[in-house]
Order: C-alpha cells, then structure tokens, then sequence
C-alpha cells in the first residue's frame, strides 16, 4: 500500500524534479557545446520574468485580478516556475564565486520542491473534496459552479493552509534574495 | 498556530535583514565575483575605487594609478621597469582607452573576460600593420628573407591558414605546377628564376627575346604573369607605350593559350 502511494503519487513530483535538474546539465551542456556559454549568463532574465508571471494565479487568488480560470492560472503557475527555474538554474551554471547568488539559488529550489509539495498536497485535497460534489449536486448547483467550488475548496483546505504557511516564508525569502542579487548584478555590472 | 506563524516570520525577516546588512557591509563576502588580482589588494575594501554605480569601471578611474603614456615603462610608484623589452609602445597606441575591454579585475570573471584578452581591432591602424613590433618572425628558411609584409600571408585572426595570393606575381598553369624551390632557390622568395626549368635554357630564351628587339628580359614576371605568351606580348605593348601595371587594362585572352609549345 505504502510502495504503490509512492509509485503513484509521490514519484511524479520527484520525476518532475529530477527533469529539472536533468534539463539544466543538458541544457548547459549543449551552450558549452556550441559555445553559446554567453547565453546561459544572459538567462537569468526571462527565467525571472517567467517566475513573476507565474504569479498571476496568486493575484487571481487574492482577487486582484478577475481574468482567467484558477485552474488555469495554477497549472500555469507550476508551468512557469518550473521553467523560470530550469532557466535560472543554468544561468548559475556551477560557477560559485560567491555567497549571495548562491543563497538567492538555494531559496528558489527550496520554493521549488516546497511548490511541489503543495501541488501533491492539493492533489490529495482535491480527492477528498471530491466526495462534496454529489452535495453540491443535490443543492442544484450547475457543473461549471461545482467545479468553481470544488477548486476553491480544495486549496482553502486546512491542509493547504499549514502548507501556504511553509510557502509563503519561503517565497518572501527567495523573493528578497533573488531581488537583492539583481540590485547588486545593477549596482556593479560592466554596462559601459 | 498563528503565534508559531509569527514566530516563524519574524526569524526569516531576522535573517534577511542579517543578510542584506551583510551585503552592504560585507560586499567581498556576499557579492565580489573572486579576489582581485594580487596587485590590486589594497583595493578591495572599497568597490567604488573602481566601480561607478550603474555604469561599471570607467577608464579615469584605472587612469588615476596608471598613466598611459608610462605603462609598460614605469610601476604606478614611477619606478622606471628595467626588464621590459617592447618594440611597440602598445598601451600607448590603442584606439581608445578602454581598460576593462582586455583587463577583468576579479578571478572570478575569468571565464567571460580572460585577463589579458586581446584584439588587434583595440589598436591603432599605423600599430596593426607592424607585425614585427609585437610578434618575432619565426627563423625558418621562408621567414627568414622576409621583412614585413606579413598581410601578405597573414591576417590579423590567425596565423593559420597563411595564404599568398601567387597569382598577384605570376598565375600557376598546368606548365608551372611546380614546388616552391624551383623557382626560388634556395628559399629565397624575395627573388625568382625561370632558368631552373629545362623549357627555359638561357641561350633559348636569349634568342627568343632579342629576336622580338628585347634585350632586357631577365626580370620574366614583368610581362610573363602565366606561361600563356599572348598575354605576356600584351603587356609587353602595353610597357611599350609607356603605361604602368596599375593601368593595364584586362588581359582578355588571346588567339595563343598556354597550350603552345613553341618556344
């Protein structure tokens, strides 16, 4: 029982991870291959930009935008940061020459693996919502209202609540670092 | 559960603070991409020695250590270097003053800006073309008559592949597939004979010449630029009138070719 919850549930996310990583050696080894080395210092930027826009699903949650389905916005939200990621992860490449990039790295794959997480968790709440759907059913509610209410029931899930709690640290941390590496890349670059 | 919420906050805003306090003060921890160079050591305390904010590294600010007109030749505390053995002034004659184009401070930027990288474009036209200057000619038996001219052969990217365009002095036919040696004895490629050949036996050649009224034709590649004759005789007319090499106009073939075996 236990080996089959893991095969079934807890091996995608660690397959996804591990294509992360396996992405970032192939990827980097095929700019050092076609020396287009240059690129990966330059990825840094639209992985950042692809990580921001990720966070259209958490303006959506909180109701400051009113465009897009959540659903949506979520799979998209896994979507961009696992690539925002992948393209910071080769920016970094293995070249440590100091602290701060390295902090701002580690915070990310933190956010990364707490993300995936919360992706195993909602799935989890999600079946265990599953069983409201006949209750809403019987109140008349129409499907595409049960399925609004499922979704958003299914992320309030107290469960969902301790993980936002982890989350959200984790995300402000990686977020104040990432930032302040930026400021100092604008503070010292060579830009003449 | 809020409480611990809190808690849990207020340790990583703790943190971050200790982090971005360490960032400013602390910048050669968190943020120097390697140390510098062993020379410029007693810099490291302070970025903006070399750094302007939002701009970089400016030339002034190497300029106020290293004068131009003195690298190469003296230290930064104006003690004269005995041991420096330049033919070229080569700091001196650059284009522009741009340090930072060859010259990366921090190890660390290794990988994108070797120290000491370098390119021909950074220097003076008049500077470019004095290969000698900076570069010694190899001792082999070709380099060795030869003075200047390297862009005969060479480019500015490489020495290899070294390319002459022979067909400038004389265009090679299926008569004159020959090796270099043949024509240039004993390496000597500042000077040619065409006598090395059997075809060309001086009493032939001689009776050749002076029956067309030439009597000066040892220098062959004057009007012989391939073996075919008729466009030897046309520049030998167009020499005649008096016009000079540059003005030839276009050969354009003749009713001879280089097939001819007549002489």
């Amino acid at each position: 029982m236990e080996r089959s919850l893991i095969s079934k549930k807890v091996m995608p996310f660690l397959l996804s991870f591990v294509a992360l990583i396996a992405a970032t050696a192939i990827v980097d080894a095929l700019l050092h291959l076609s020396g287009l080395t240059w690129i990966g210092r330059w990825l840094g930027i639209p992985g950042v930009l692809l990580i921001l826009l990720s966070f259209f699903y958490s303006m959506r949650k909180r109701k400051k935008i009113s465009f897009g389905r959540p659903k949506t916005l979520l799979k998209l939200h896994e979507v961009l940061t696992w690539t925002g990621a992948l393209m910071v992860l080769v920016h970094a490449g293995i070249h440590v020459y100091n602290i701060l990039p390295w902090l701002a790295l580690i915070a990310m794959m933190v956010n990364i693996i707490s993300g995936m997480t919360g992706q195993y968790l909602l799935d989890r709440s999600r079946r265990y919502v599953a069983e409201k759907k006949a209750s809403y059913a019987e109140r008349g509610l129409t499907a595409e209202a049960t399925e609004k209410e499922l979704f958003w029931d299914s992320v309030t899930f107290d469960l969902m609540k301790k993980w936002r709690a982890v989350h959200f640290p984790i995300t402000l941390v990686f977020s104040v670092l990432g930032i302040t590496h930026i400021f100092t890349i604008l503070l010292y670059w060579q830009w003449k | 559960m809020e409480m611990k919420n809190k808690t849990v906050n207020i340790i990583v805003l703790a943190n971050l603070a200790v982090i971005l306090l360490l960032v400013t003060f602390a910048p050669q921890l968190m943020i120097e991409p390697g140390k510098l160079i062993d020379a410029h050591l007693e810099l490291t305390d302070d970025c903006f020695n070399c750094h302007t904010p939002f701009i970089g590294s400016t030339p002034d600010k190497c300029m106020e250590c290293h004068k131009v007109d003195e690298i190469g030749l003296k230290t930064t505390k104006g003690l004269v270097i005995a041991k420096e053995k330049k033919n070229v002034a080569f700091h001196q004659k650059l284009l522009e003053d741009d340090c930072v184009a060859c010259h990366s401070d921090h190890k660390g930027v290794q990988s994108f800006r070797p120290i000491g990288y370098f390119s021909h474009q950074l220097v003076a036209q008049d500077m470019r073309e004095q290969c000698d200057g900076c570069h010694i000619k190899p001792g082999d038996a070709l380099h060795l008559k030869l003075k200047g001219n390297c862009s005969q052969c060479h480019t500015i990217d490489g020495w290899k592949p070294a390319t002459l365009e022979h067909e400038k002095y004389f265009r090679f036919d299926k008569h004159h597939d020959s090796t270099c040696e043949k024509c240039h004895i004993e390496s000597n490629y500042s000077d040619y004979t065409c006598y090395g050949c059997h075809e060309h036996s001086r009493s032939k050649i001689r009776e050749e010449h002076v029956e067309e009224g030439i009597r000066d034709y040892e220098k062959c590649v004057e009007c012989h630029r391939s073996g075919d004759e008729d466009e030897a005789e046309y520049i030998w007319k167009l020499k005649r009138r008096g016009l000079s090499p540059q003005d030839y106009p276009a050969y354009r073939g003749g009713s001879h070719g280089d097939d001819d075996d007549d002489d």
